[in-house]
């Protein structure tokens, strides 16, 4: 009962749900700062995303004709859920550690594709076409991109379970542990190629330029989100706003977890994934044009996937 | 693959005026294209028709915001050319720097929305933050950021005295480095060339062809400037480039703005140094006799052409114009088809339509 309780609060208030929530709001509201400062405008008040959560709460959801209802609604919402448990699977050093069940790569990746469905999911079920390009564009991205930090994923598992005298060791308690006491990744020359692709994945998963292409606002007038307002779309930015802790949290935990305990180490977490958000994201966002689906789709073949397989390579060859 | 329609507009994010594209895609692929018109139509032609000469000038400005100088410059050119109206030399060479002021501004203005097509905002805001300076000059001078009301029947209502030119030469100084290094940006940034090189081509036999002017020709080695080919004013005074690029692709049409405006630049200051003193404005009311008359400019967007019939009275009997975007409006047809869906916007920001002009 105890267990099934601890994994409520987990999910829902921390470190998913609630804690992640306000931590990736937060982020936004600096990423959506410190770009405005790039390009020497005065941007929005830190808070911002907070005051649109609450604006878009008080509307009303417009369901269109042409939409299927049922799958339009409730959607979002699935998403949502995900990216809570998924924030929950995240190990937080010195403050939160995921049960054994709960902190298994493989488990977090495959949840870290649920949003993607969940946009192709909205955008077919809007009726728009411009949903349904975005529904093909993300279907596109999504397929050039999971190949590639895959590897990058096994690359860690195998250097930490080589280390650790097994084949693979997909626990992300093990993984921090193993960096604890061996160094982190981050630190290691031979695990950059998997840092890069991981890099790459990160604008990808989280939809920021170069590649919010199945979004893109000039092109397909934000694809599957076209046609949400109110609630619902409040629950896709909340979504946004949690699988950004969710990517941020898996970064941190395959290449420089340590930090001390108690509420310390949740600052620590918490400074770590804003300048990774700020580096990884809004800085790449302000320096570069969108891509083309076509261009992006060759570029995860041709770049992640060789430093993956380099990465992997590399892994095996040293263990 | 079944092929479907999107519509892009008559209301879209990418595009400032209202344009109606229905499109059939194959997947991300365009194999058709409908364009709607009409949707900014003011019936300006008619109102033209029912007031005196002098509120035209006012009205014609009006038409359109980015080259709202270009119409009651070509306007009054027209009238000039009925009542037979020499205007003073200085006249002439004023009107050439409020029409070069604005060409710059306007073609900065696309280039800066060229670089928000393709996603990248800082570059349109470095752009637009660059063309405030030329937003700051049309302020001092003329006391108006978009409309200049420069021209009047006879004259110009501005005059540059010593203090006015050396702050319009110190603003134009301000201007050359940012852009230079704009234009090197334009030319080298990878995720720019990545997006408009190749994209949206149209060949110089389909430009000839569909009669396709200004930038967008001059973009697809049609080597035509009205400015060079039937000089109007003193341009047959002044040395400038006519700036012409092979390809035919939205870059090419977005580096021959770029280009132009840096023209503009060595166009102005040459009048600066050559602008003879003298009145600004003929001295007596002009007596417009009844008769017709053509006049033609460059438009920032291309050539466009006044046609007036007067009847004595002191309302124009006729005023018909034709304006650059409607011949490059053809010229989508053959730049789209073909063109990935994600480049539909960024291709027709390449002309840079002016539909209120086209609709009027």
């Amino acid at each position: 009962m105890s267990d099934s309780l601890s994994l409520l609060f987990a999910v829902l208030v921390f470190p998913g749900g609630l804690f992640a929530l306000v931590l990736g709001l937060a982020i936004k509201g600096v990423d959506r700062r410190v770009a405005a400062r790039l390009q020497r405008r005065v941007g929005p008040p830190l808070l911002q995303p907070f005051f649109d959560l609450i604006k878009l709460s008080r509307k009303e959801t417009m369901v269109p004709a042409q939409a299927s209802a049922f799958i339009f609604r409730w959607v979002p919402l699935v998403g949502l859920s995900a990216m809570a448990l998924a924030a929950a699977m995240i190990p937080i050093n010195g403050v939160y550690q995921p049960s054994t069940e709960l902190g298994d790569l493989l488990a977090l990746f495959y949840l870290l594709a649920v949003p993607a469905v969940v946009l192709m999911l909205a955008g077919s079920a809007s009726g728009s076409p411009f949903g349904a390009i975005g529904f093909s564009r993300e279907m596109a991205i999504m397929l050039a991109y999971e190949g590639p930090v895959l590897l990058a994923l096994l690359s860690v598992a195998i250097r930490v379970g080589v280390g650790e005298g097994h084949l693979i060791s997909l626990s992300l308690s093990d993984i921090v542990a193993y960096q604890i006491a061996h160094g982190p990744f981050l630190l290691d020359p031979w695990m950059w190629p998997a840092l890069l692709t991981f890099l790459c994945f990160f604008p990808a998963n989280l939809g920021v330029l170069p590649f919010d292409i199945p979004e893109a606002e000039t092109e397909v007038l934000e694809g599957p989100l076209l046609e949400y307002s109110g609630p619902s779309l409040g629950l896709f930015k909340m979504m946004s706003a949690v699988k950004c802790v969710v990517v941020l949290g898996l970064g941190i935990t395959l290449f420089l977890p340590g930090g001390p305990d108690g509420i310390a180490g949740l600052l620590v977490f918490a400074v770590k994934c804003t300048v990774l958000a700020v580096l990884g994201v809004t800085v790449v966002r302000t320096a570069m044009g969108r891509m083309r689906i076509d261009q992006a789709f060759y570029f995860f073949l041709k770049w992640p996937a060789a430093l993956g397989i380099a990465s992997l390579v590399i892994v095996l060859a040293r263990s | 693959m079944s092929t479907y329609k999107i519509p892009v507009g008559p209301l879209h994010v990418a595009l400032e005026e209202p344009m109606f594209f229905k499109v059939e895609v194959e997947g991300e692929t365009v194999v058709g294209l409908d364009i709607t018109a009409g949707h900014a139509h003011r019936g300006i032609e008619y109102l033209v028709a029912k007031r005196n000469i002098h509120q035209n000038i006012v009205l014609t400005e009006r038409i359109c915001s980015l080259c709202s100088n270009s119409h009651p410059f070509s306007y009054c050119m027209a009238l000039e050319r009925i009542a037979g109206i020499v205007v003073p030399e200085r006249v002439e060479y004023l009107r050439v720097v409020a029409d070069e002021i604005k060409r710059i501004a306007s073609h900065l203005f696309n280039v800066a929305i060229t670089a928000h097509l393709v996603g990248f905002d800082s570059l349109f805001m470095h752009v637009m933050e660059i063309r405030e300076i030329m937003q700051d000059t049309k302020e001092s001078i003329f006391g108006n950021r978009m409309d200049l009301g420069a021209n009047c029947i006879g004259g110009v209502r501005y005059d540059l005295d010593a203090e006015g030119r050396g702050y319009l030469l110190a603003q134009l100084d301000k201007l050359k480095a940012p852009l230079a290094e704009v234009r090197a940006l334009y030319e080298t940034n990878g995720s720019f060339l990545r997006r408009t090189k190749g994209v949206g081509v149209l060949p110089r036999a389909e430009a000839i062809r569909l009669g396709l002017v200004g930038p967008v020709a001059r973009a697809s080695g049609v080597d035509y400037d009205v400015r060079r080919k039937a000089p109007y004013v003193v341009y047959d005074k002044l040395s400038f480039d006519v700036q012409t690029l092979p390809d035919g692709d939205v870059w090419s049409r977005t580096m021959i703005r770029l280009r132009e405006a840096i023209e503009s630049i060595r166009i102005i200051e040459q009048c600066m140094r050559d602008m003879p003193e003298g009145p600004t404005t003929i001295d007596k009311t002009p007596e417009i006799p009844a008769g017709e008359s053509i006049a033609k400019s460059e438009a920032p967007r291309g050539e466009l052409i006044y046609y007036l019939r007067t009847d004595g009275s002191d309302k124009p009997e006729r005023l018909k114009w034709r304006v650059p975007s409607y011949n490059n409006w053809k010229g989508l047809q053959v730049m789209l088809t073909g063109a990935k869906v994600a480049d539909i916007a960024l291709v027709v920001g390449s002309i840079d339509p002016c539909i209120s002009c086209t609709e009027r």
